[in-house]
């Protein structure tokens, strides 16, 4: 049976339909340092480590050595409106070794992205300090306009 | 009455101050020199400060008289125990190599035979030997495997590895020591424990801080500069050996004390939190006990012998002739190392303070039939803090391949009995100790009293055995840690929902349990039928001896 909750087929549904499976597993950026043939995946809370073993063997003919899991507590929030504590689903994490020789690093998703990153928070410190320098200079004369000056 | 307050409040303290405090003119005289003489001038940084905190308590450490003290002391900083990274004898985790030899400065060397210092003891007697070992290792073999199968028990194949290893170690041992006593007095002089208790725990640094201690160390403004410094893990290893030999005198070095500094001695740096290869966590107390009590005459390892079952069980999850050579390796490491240093622990060093003189073990791995064996030089205890990058010395480890005793058994008879293993082992047996002239064997401890048994004082010896035994034992504490429940998690610490709850728990009185030291607890109540004729308040507890 499936996991997931599809819509109830009525007539006039649509006739062809898309069924995922119930595995997932998602590489997801390690928390820590680790050693290369370590990876970290979140993956979907049914699977065992067997199933995360050969998920990974027989669909991406990925040789495993051992599977750790762990269960993380989802985080907690207020809801803004009502002040009500609501909380995130938890995820599952499988930590995955590879044999020896191996080695993963994770991919850099966005090329350039922390130079333009680095460039506006640049642009937003000079601004805020430009500001601060206005506010200062007007501080001794209250009610003046700003392009009064000599 | 507030008339009383305002008189007392009007008296001339002052004036009183002033004239017990004047003293007579010779005085004055002696507290000048002819050259001023100013206190040393300290470095305030924090580093500095830090260091200088931790060589204070080192030096504490080594001040303290006797072995029991030692161990409590080092033990103080923790009631509920250290947060352990454990390692146990019969778990190796996958690719474990690199930290077990990082954990122990150890530089490894594989060869087929023994270092070249064994070609200088001899292995007479050897054909004579050959054939009780023989007949002995045939009875053992069919005995063990008669005894299981008649009792019908479902035993795994681990289980039955190790019984055939702990019964023909134990009857190898018996023959070598009748056969040899009479020829090796070091031989008739020695102890033999069976199953003795091995563990040991000691402080290594230079591995990356945890996700926890990072942030809290990232959120500081003064913590911030210092946030992927590495920090110390404490290291606890339980050791399950099947049968130790010790002697009265210490086995002699294979290498020199300046040989123990050569660079090319390389040791892998293992730089990441232990949990990344599986290594489990427990609190536990800092336990170094070698198989026996402080105060036994013979102190000093002389063999001790590891059951391989367990690498039944492990192959079938990391196959491999190389990953059951390399766990091979890590077992024959640490069992070495633990022993050793549960005995220097014994001798007054700890793993703050370093060795003067080397050590040496010899370990034998067996699982019946396969033979690998082990030689351990330990130069150094100290691995924690900047010691990691900074002590020159390293230990070294000798091993050979792992051999097969006999190819088969047919028919009742042994095929292929390999000499070469025999003689190993009667290499081992034939390394005699010897006295180390001219070295104090104990210089951290006192000239007096050096185990507690020495001190007179009945009620001090007694506390003291009490307590050395208590933390010796790691049992859980009568009353566990306090826990912060999941609830209170949520609703009174990361979301403040209940302003109007009465604040009564720790973490709502700034308290943290866990930093609670060893002596931060009430002594024994003495009821009052027991107390000496005192004042009511006076004498209700008993007298504490802590170091």
């Amino acid at each position: 049976m499936s996991t997931r909750w599809y819509p109830l087929y009525q007539r006039g549904g649509p006739q062809l339909r898309v069924f995922l499976p119930n595995f997932w597993m998602k590489l997801v950026r390690p928390t820590g340092e680790h050693p290369p043939n370590l990876v970290q995946f979140s993956c979907s809370m049914e699977m065992t480590k067997f199933d995360i073993k050969s998920y990974l063997e027989k669909i991406y003919n990925v040789k495993t050595v051992e599977v750790r899991t762990r269960i993380a507590l989802g985080k907690t929030r207020r809801d803004p409106g009502k002040g009500y504590v609501v909380k995130a689903d938890d995820i599952k994490y499988a930590y995955v070794t590879l044999e020896k020789g191996e080695s993963f690093e994770f991919p850099d998703l966005f090329p350039g992205a922390d130079e333009k990153m680095d460039e506006y928070e640049k642009t937003l410190k000079a601004s805020k300090e430009g500001f601060t320098k206005y506010v200062e200079k007007n501080k001794q004369r209250p009610g003046m306009p700003g392009w009064f000056s000599i | 009455m507030r008339l009383i307050c305002l008189k007392r409040s009007i008296a001339p303290r002052a004036w009183l101050q002033a004239r017990s405090f004047s003293s007579p003119a010779v005085q004055e005289d002696d507290e000048y020199t002819a050259s001023p003489q100013y206190p040393p001038i300290l470095d305030l940084s924090y580093k500095k400060k830090l260091d200088r905190s931790f060589e204070k308590n080192r030096t504490e450490i080594r001040n303290v008289k006797t072995v029991e003290e030692k161990q409590l002391k080092l033990n103080m900083p923790r009631y509920y125990g250290f947060k352990t990274f454990m390692f146990h004898e019969d778990h190796i985790p996958y690719n474990c190599l690199p930290i077990a030899q990082h954990i122990t400065k150890t530089h490894l060397i594989q060869d087929k035979e023994l270092p070249a210092y064994y070609q200088n003891v001899s292995a007479e007697n050897l054909e004579t030997i050959a054939k009780d070992i023989e007949e002995a290792v045939l009875m053992e073999v069919e005995g063990i495997r008669k005894s299981y199968e008649l009792r019908e028990e479902n035993l795994e194949d681990h289980d039955k590895a190790n019984l055939h290893a702990s019964a023909i170690v134990k009857s190898l041992s018996r023959i070598l020591n009748n056969s040899l006593a009479h020829q090796y007095p070091h031989i008739a002089d020695s102890q033999v424990d069976i199953e003795p208790r091995l563990e040991a725990a000691w402080r290594v640094g230079g591995m990356v801080p945890p996700n926890e201690v990072k942030r809290v160390r990232a959120g500081h403004h003064f913590f911030k500069q210092f946030e992927n410094d590495p920090i110390d893990r404490v290291i606890g290893y339980m050791g399950a050996p099947i049968l130790t030999l010790r002697s009265q005198l210490p086995l002699p070095c294979i290498i020199s004390a300046s040989e123990a500094e050569n660079p090319a001695l390389e040791v892998p740096f293992f730089k990441y939190d232990p949990r990344v290869i599986g290594i489990p966590v427990e609190y536990r107390h800092a336990a170094n006990i070698p198989g026996f009590w402080p105060g036994d005459s013979h102190t000093f390892g002389l063999i001790s012998f590891l059951k391989t079952g367990h690498l039944k069980k492990r192959s079938v999850v990391y196959p491999g002739e190389e990953n059951v050579t390399e766990a091979l390796n890590v077992q024959g490491v640490l069992a070495s190392y633990g022993w050793l240093h549960s005995q220097a622990n014994y001798l007054g060093f700890t793993t703050l303070n370093d060795l003067t003189y080397p050590l040496v073990t010899q370990t034998v791995l067996t699982n019946g039939q396969d033979f690998k064996f082990f030689t351990y030089q330990l130069n150094t205890l100290l691995m924690h803090g900047n010691h990691t990058t900074e002590n020159p010395k390293r230990n070294v480890c000798w091993t050979t391949d792992n051999v097969k005793l006999y190819a088969e058994i047919n028919d009742g008879k042994i095929v292929g009995l390999n000499e070469d293993v025999l003689k190993m082992l009667l290499q081992f047996y034939g390394n005699a100790p010897a006295e180390r002239l001219g070295i104090n064997m104990r210089p951290y401890l006192s000239q007096e009293e050096k185990i507690i048994a020495d001190y007179e004082d009945d009620d001090k010896r007694q506390w003291l055995e009490r307590e050395y035994k208590y933390i010796m034992t790691n049992r859980p504490r009568l009353q566990p840690i306090d826990e912060i429940y999941a609830w209170e998690k949520i609703y009174k610490i990361d979301h403040k929902t209940r302003p109007m709850d009465k604040r009564l728990r720790f973490f709502e009185l700034f308290k943290k349990p866990w930093t609670k030291r060893l002596d931060e607890r009430p002594a024994r109540y003495i009821p009052k039928a027991c107390r000496p004729d005192l004042p009511k308040y006076k004498g209700r507890m008993a007298k504490e001896y802590w170091p």
